[in-house]
């Protein structure tokens, strides 16, 4: 036991002082904010509001109401013009406009205005066109509403009286259906990401013990399962203070910009984030994340320590064996997108119920409330199952390792790796 | 009483049996030699001592008692033949982390790391990484690392391949100094005038078995000719049909000679004397080790593989 405590220091140590972790446990919530804030700035960006023309021919468009539209709304411009239409489509570029509307002479008014081309030198987006069709939508609105007689008040009345629906589960009338759907993402994602990343990681360290030639001389002082075992759990606490970090530093950010005080975006900030941590049971969300990602970590990683020890210094050996078990991971990101449309659906139960799907779909269901959506039965199997599954996978990969990391030579087939964990001693 | 003792060691693979009921033992504060070709089971022989493998078959007594490699593997120094150590990782903390895996304790294990580094010259690498050693300065500190936690008894697998003669040397006198001081050293390999030079005991293995035990000395008369190296300004013109000896061979003014059965040493030199012929000099010559293993070897297919190296 003291043996395995030598080794999973050693490889704790190692790991952390690498200037890879700290670089990666700083820049991993640096990108993956960068990337949200990011795609949204630039979408922001890329939407233009217009400057349009308005060259109209049926009367009904006139100066005051086009005013009193732009007032109300600032995402497009429109500007009434007596300026001709061929001179518009010769000189737009010289204008000040981005574009141009040219409304035709209209006989009835109710058969509306279709197909209005928006012209412009160059081909407008969806996004950018669509302000300037609502804010013609709205002037006609007003002149439809001026033919038919109906007065403000009346419309008022008819705008204000809706009907509108939000789902409720009466097991659960806290949760917040789009919360614990961003938060089982989230989750789901983060556990994907550290399965991979941390079980390759496995994978490299063991390929270093046997290229290096250590690994049979380690063995001649502790049981190749120790060692293997001593290895998993190493990175295995290495991945975990990488996590508890990002608490931290997400606590602190958050901390921060409370005591910075007052700004509106700020206090809604602020307000947001209570809403979460009031909308779902942050504890057990908390607890059964770091179980199902330990859990998933052993079942995984001692497949790839496997792995490891049955190739040779190859890295393309090691990523053909290795193929399978990674489909495995991608298999379950996949399950786990099906669930998160229905959570309680049969794909979402079993998918959080079979060990090898269970880390990644069951985190991304257990956000939207235990026992509303997750029954306590199918968390205590699933969970069951995972210490199961992961026993096995140790049991089943230590075999393998135990032949593996002293054999050299051609790199054996995953047919001859399952005959190896099953050949007696 | 033998520090190891192996009875009838049984260890078979699904295509081969790679020890197959061998039986030897080892005093204490000798330095045994484990000879044989590539594939002849040596290795898993070794992994066996060393609680790598289990027998299927057989016991292995270590220090009168039953092998328990949990705790007995900490008093055995292993150096395999495929060895190597972190690149990465720096020299002193390396050496340490070994010995703790041997379980030294952690201030006992700086103490001893500290002495052997001065005594190897080598106090100045405790911060450096190994991949800054050259790999004669790697194969130092391996051998520093199988012996540091002063095992009862050590096993080196091809413990001078990649040194040179100076440094190879300074391990020699190093296994020596051990020996005297009681440890037993299981020494493995191919070169057969290392072992001649060290080993007091040598076992042979062939495809799984023993083919030969004793100590060098008696390997060499087993295996003798009866051959002669007789230095004469001239042999006698013809040899009668009743010389003791026939000539085979002669080599810079001496002449290889085989005594015939029955006769003795002293048959020939009356022979030559009476012949008139003036003696310089009369040697016996003793088979080499190496003309033994290649003698015992031959024939089977593992042997080509193996490389003849001359004497």
């Amino acid at each position: 036991m003291n043996k395995i405590l030598l080794i999973i220091k050693r490889e704790y140590l190692t790991k952390v002082r690498k200037k890879t972790f700290i670089i990666s446990t700083l820049l991993f919530p640096l990108l993956y904010l960068g990337l949200i804030f990011g795609i949204g700035y630039l979408g922001e960006k890329s939407k233009k509001n217009l400057t349009v023309a308005v060259v109209d021919s049926s009367g009904y468009f006139d100066a005051g109401r086009i005013a009193r539209a732009n007032g109300k709304d600032s995402s497009s411009v429109l500007v009434l013009t007596n300026i001709k239409v061929d001179s518009l489509k010769e000189n737009l570029g010289a204008t000040s406009f981005d574009a141009f509307v040219v409304i035709p002479a209209i006989g009835d008014w109710k058969n509306g205005l279709r197909n209005i081309p928006l012209q412009a030198d160059k081909t407008l987006g969806l996004e950018t066109a669509m302000p300037v069709q609502s804010k013609l939508n709205n002037i006609w609105g007003e002149i439809k509403n001026e033919k038919l007689g109906i007065s403000d008040s009346t419309i008022n009345q008819l705008e204000s009286s809706q009907v509108t629906i939000k789902p409720v589960n009466i097991n659960d009338e806290n949760a917040d259906s789009k919360i614990a759907g961003t938060i089982g993402y989230v989750a789901g994602f983060l556990i994907y990401f550290i399965l991979l990343i941390y079980g390759s990681q496995v994978m490299m360290g063991v390929m270093e013990e046997k290229t290096n030639r250590i690994a049979e001389v380690i063995v001649s002082s502790v049981k190749p399962f120790q060692l293997m075992l001593g290895k998993i759990l190493g990175i295995g606490l290495v991945a975990l203070t990488q996590f508890f970090l990002w608490i931290a530093f997400i606590f602190i950010v958050y901390n921060v910009t409370k005591a910075s005080g007052a700004g509106d975006s700020v206090s809604g900030m602020v307000g947001g984030v209570q809403k979460v941590f009031s909308s779902i049971n942050v504890p057990l969300v908390l607890f059964c994340f770091v179980f199902y990602f330990l859990g998933g970590f052993f079942f995984y990683s001692s497949l790839y320590a496997a792995i490891g020890s049955a190739v040779n210094e190859d890295m393309r050996e090691a990523q053909s064996l290795s193929f399978p078990v990674t489909m495995l991971v991608i298999f379950s990101i996949a399950l786990m997108s099906m669930a998160m449309n229905d959570p309680t659906g049969p794909i979402a139960v079993w998918g959080s119920i079979i060990p090898f799907s269970s880390p990644i779909v069951m985190m991304a269901r257990i956000p939207y409330g235990v026992p509303g959506t997750v029954p306590w039965w199918q968390l205590g199997l699933s969970m069951a199952l995972l210490i199961a599954g992961f026993v096995f996978t140790t049991w089943f990969a230590g075999k393998i390792y135990r032949t593996g990391i002293l054999m050299y030579g051609k790199k054996p087939t995953w047919k001859e790796l399952i005959k190896w964990a099953f050949r007696k001693n | 009483m033998p520090l190891l003792e192996l009875q009838n060691l049984k260890k078979y693979f699904a295509t081969q049996k790679a020890v197959d009921d061998i039986s030897l033992s080892i005093e204490p504060g000798s330095i045994f030699g484990l000879l044989g070709p590539n594939g002849a089971g040596k290795t898993t022989l070794i992994r066996m001592i060393t609680g790598i493998f289990y027998p299927d078959e057989g016991q292995i007594i270590f220090d009168g008692k039953k092998f328990d490699p949990v705790n007995d593997i900490g008093r055995i120094g292993y150096m395999p033949e495929e060895r190597g150590l972190y690149k990465k990782m720096k020299i002193g903390e390396q050496t340490l982390y070994l010995a703790q895996l041997k379980g030294l304790g952690r201030s006992d294990a700086t103490k001893k790391i500290k002495e052997w580094f001065i005594r190897f010259e080598m106090e100045s690498w405790w911060n450096k990484k190994v991949e800054d050693l050259s790999k004669g300065m790697q194969q130092k500190l391996q051998f520093v690392t199988t012996v540091l936690h002063e095992p009862k008894l050590i096993i080196l697998d091809e413990p001078f391949s990649g040194l040179d003669p100076v440094n190879s040397n300074l391990i020699k006198e190093e296994i020596y100094k051990l020996a005297q001081s009681g440890t037993t050293v299981i020494f493995s390999t191919h070169r057969m005038e290392q072992v001649e030079e060290i080993c007091s005991q040598i076992v042979l293995v062939n495809k799984g078995q023993k083919i030969l035990d004793g100590t060098v000395k008696e390997v060499k008369q087993n295996f003798k000719e009866n051959l002669f190296s007789i230095g004469v300004n001239q042999l006698p013109g013809s040899l009668n049909g009743n010389s003791p000896f026939e000539v085979v061979g002669n080599k810079e003014q001496a002449f290889v000679v085989r005594i015939k059965a029955g006769s003795k040493p002293n048959d020939v030199l009356q022979y030559l004397l009476q012949q008139g012929s003036e003696i310089h000099s009369f040697n016996e010559i003793l088979p080499s080790l190496n003309d033994i293993f290649i003698k015992l070897v031959e024939g089977t297919p593992t042997a080509r593989q193996f490389q003849q190296v001359n004497n």
